[in-house]
């Protein structure tokens, strides 16, 4: 017994000199999607945790002050900026007394600073447009471009605040690169035969993933951002349906579908659901099979 | 917020549509934290901006303005109490008529002042006159959890006290708060030291000095002493728990003052995540012990209050309220049911319509109906939790 338990000891001590105990980076993210591009490139040297889930709208998170307590030992905070969490994050990161993941603070990263924008307002700004994003459309991490520059912003914070992972993280980031460019090999043959045709959104969520695939969106439910659409609107999308040949809407599921219903039944379009960031759906688990199934969405809707 | 979006206008000029992301190898500095790309250009239009001579870009100058923010509050009301049944009420409305009243006027100021402390002011202008709501440093980064507030501050008694106008749900306060804690709240000139506890859910603690005018004497203004012990539980993945003790302590003088002045409060959310509806229950309860009464002469009163968000745009609520009544019932309670609606038009405006019942000593009651708006121009606030 007492040469088993010796052994034993031995081998524990030998084991915990062998590998040190590393703690893990604990980085905290506001979206679901970002903390799982946090995950490509961290792997296992970090600990991820969301704020929202992918079942959330992104803009109506609650400031519930449990999220402050997540916020206080976070060495990283990723947001994604362009105004999309000026409704939440703010009273929580000065709640959590955490002053590094200030904005502009040595422990905070904003993914929108890694990113070219699109649907940046040219002229007047103003709310009679709705509730718009005055620095740009915040939906981006839906673009497999863009992703890519997110993940490498994140890969060079984390050498920064880690740098005996420096070599990992950068053998992560090819590796998540290498993972995302043969996923769009598969996804441009998918949507090839379908460049130029348009669908119809709930709101301007898909606009970089369009762009990407050579498609538009021929009008949103919405007629202005976050005003929800009058019967009146509804009709005259039925008239751009007609005229633009749409044969899809695209609504995500933390939407009220009603008014997509209406369009549905005035001329016939599919109503198709998706989730609105990885995890909003069980088949979204991570960044790659949360743009398949969006993918497959897109494809499903111009038929 | 103004400051990145004049900045991204700026650049739209020159960029256009989505130009070339250039891809940083692995390894090389990241992005810069604000919207400004070191290594590219800054572009103005042909015939546009003034460059102006002090070089560099003129909106440079506007992101260390301030986050500024105007809250509007108007109401038509009617009122069939009399102005002694309204007694310790704040903003009493004349009996029999349909009174329009510009409640408010709030003007907020916000900013980061350095790298320790941010700012805030508020400046409130109504019937009565121009006041300093609050003005009020933070500190940013102190160790172990503490935070200072000091300046001109709300006491971090209770809950609903501490709310400015724009955070309430109802078009008031309750009775109960109003006749027990003060009609607008307690709040003076001070500080307050605040503590977040190093455990796993939220536990702030509070501890405040200041001088604040009491409700039953507005005139004279006391030393207070304030505490409270700030909880939140997450029940679920959709349902939160808050639970609030907060005690004031008040230096006794003549005639008619406070000692003592207790409260609990009990808040419960419940958000499917999924959605924008929300149910929240609320409820507190105060008590207070004059300077010349043995405890058990303490006055206590409360509310309870259930308020559903149905979607986007409306929300109904009901509230009972349980207050001292007004010194000519000698001694009585008073009871208020009130019911609400409220109709959200976008997140910066809402209408509300929101009927009273008051029920008075002696079988007396009365009817109280408010139908009022609210707007906001500026920053965006956060939404309240």
């Amino acid at each position: 017994m007492i040469h088993i338990a010796s052994s034993l000891s031995v081998a524990v001590l030998l084991a915990a000199i062998a590998s040190p105990a590393r703690a893990a980076v604990n980085v905290v993210t506001t979206t679901e999607g970002l903390a799982a591009v946090v995950r490509e490139v961290g792997g296992d040297r970090v600990k991820v945790t969301a704020l929202s889930r992918g079942i959330q709208d992104p803009h109506f998170v609650d400031a519930n002050p449990s999220l402050a307590v997540k916020l206080r030992n976070a060495d990283l905070l990723v947001d994604v900026g362009m105004d999309l969490e000026i409704g939440w994050l703010p009273p929580l990161v000065i709640q959590s007394r955490n002053s590094a993941i200030l904005p502009g603070g040595a422990r905070r990263l904003t993914a929108a600073a890694a990113v070219p924008p699109m649907d940046l307002p040219t002229g007047p700004v103003d709310r009679s447009q709705g509730d718009i994003h005055p620095s740009g459309n915040p939906h981006f991490l839906v673009d497999p471009r863009r992703v890519q520059l997110v993940a490498a912003a994140i890969a060079a914070r984390l050498a920064e605040i880690d740098p005996g992972g420096a070599a990992a993280y950068t053998d992560r980031l090819r590796a998540f690169r290498a993972k995302v460019a043969a996923a769009e090999k598969g996804w441009k043959a998918q949507l090839a035969p379908f460049a130029g045709r348009s669908v119809i959104t709930q709101h301007k969520t898909l606009t970089y993933l369009l762009d990407w695939a050579g498609m538009t969106a021929a009008g949103y439910l919405e007629p202005r951002p976050g005003v929800a659409p009058p019967p009146s609107h509804v009709a005259s999308l039925a008239a751009t349906v007609r005229s633009a040949g749409v044969k899809g809407v695209l609504v995500e599921n933390y939407y009220d579908r009603r008014s997509a219903d209406q369009l549905r039944d005035l001329t016939g379009v599919k109503v198709i659901v998706i989730p609105g960031d990885v995890g909003g759906t069980k088949d979204a688990s991570d960044w790659v099979s949360f743009v398949d199934v969006l993918v497959r969405a897109l494809v499903q809707a111009v038929q | 917020m103004v400051n990145v979006a004049l900045l991204s206008l700026l650049a739209a000029q020159a960029v256009g549509p989505a130009a070339g992301p250039a891809a940083p190898a692995p390894g090389t500095p990241p992005a810069a934290q604000d919207a400004v790309k070191e290594a590219q250009p800054q572009p103005f239009p042909a015939g546009g901006y003034n460059v102006g001579s002090p070089g560099g870009i003129p909106i440079g100058k506007l992101m260390l303005m301030p986050e500024i923010a105007v809250v509007v509050d108007g109401a038509l009301g009617y009122t069939t109490l009399s102005t002694e049944q309204q007694e310790r009420v704040a903003g009493p409305l004349p009996q029999h008529k349909a009174w329009p009243v510009l409640q408010e006027v709030e003007l907020a100021f916000q900013a980061t002042v350095d790298p320790y402390i941010r700012g805030d002011v508020f400046l409130t202008f109504t019937p009565e006159g121009v006041e300093v709501e609050e003005a009020f440093l933070t500190t940013l980064s102190l160790p172990w959890g503490l935070a200072v507030k000091a300046g001109q501050i709300y006491s971090p008694f209770g809950r609903t006290s501490q709310l400015h106008r724009h955070q309430w749900t109802f078009a008031d306060q309750p009775l109960s708060m109003q006749r027990l804690v003060g009609a607008e709240g307690l709040s003076g000139a001070g500080g307050d030291v605040s503590w977040l506890a190093p455990l796993p859910w939220f536990a702030e603690l509070h501890v405040a000095y200041q001088a604040t005018r009491p409700g039953f004497a507005e005139d004279v203004m006391q030393l207070t002493g304030v505490t409270r012990l700030i909880q939140y539980f997450e029940l679920s993945d959709s349902a939160t728990l808050g639970v609030g003790l907060s005690w004031a302590l008040f230096q006794a003088e003549a005639p008619v003052q406070w000692k003592n002045l207790a409260g609990a409060d009990l808040y419960v959310k419940f958000r499917d995540p999924s959605s924008r509806s929300s149910v929240v229950l609320q409820g507190e309860i105060y008590g207070r012990q004059l300077g010349d009464q043995a405890f058990s002469e303490a006055r206590w009163g409360g509310y309870g209050q259930a308020v559903w968000r149905l979607d986007r745009n409306w929300e109904v609520g009901a509230r009972y309220d349980n207050a001292p009544a007004p010194v000519a019932y000698e001694g009585g309670t008073q009871e208020t049911w009130t019911a609400l609606g409220t109709y959200y038009a976008s997140e910066f405006f809402r209408l509300r319509l929101q009927p009273s019942l008051v029920l008075l000593p002696g079988g007396q009651s009365g009817f109280q109906g408010l139908l009022s708006f609210e707007f906001t121009i500026g920053a965006h606030a956060a939404h309240p939790f």
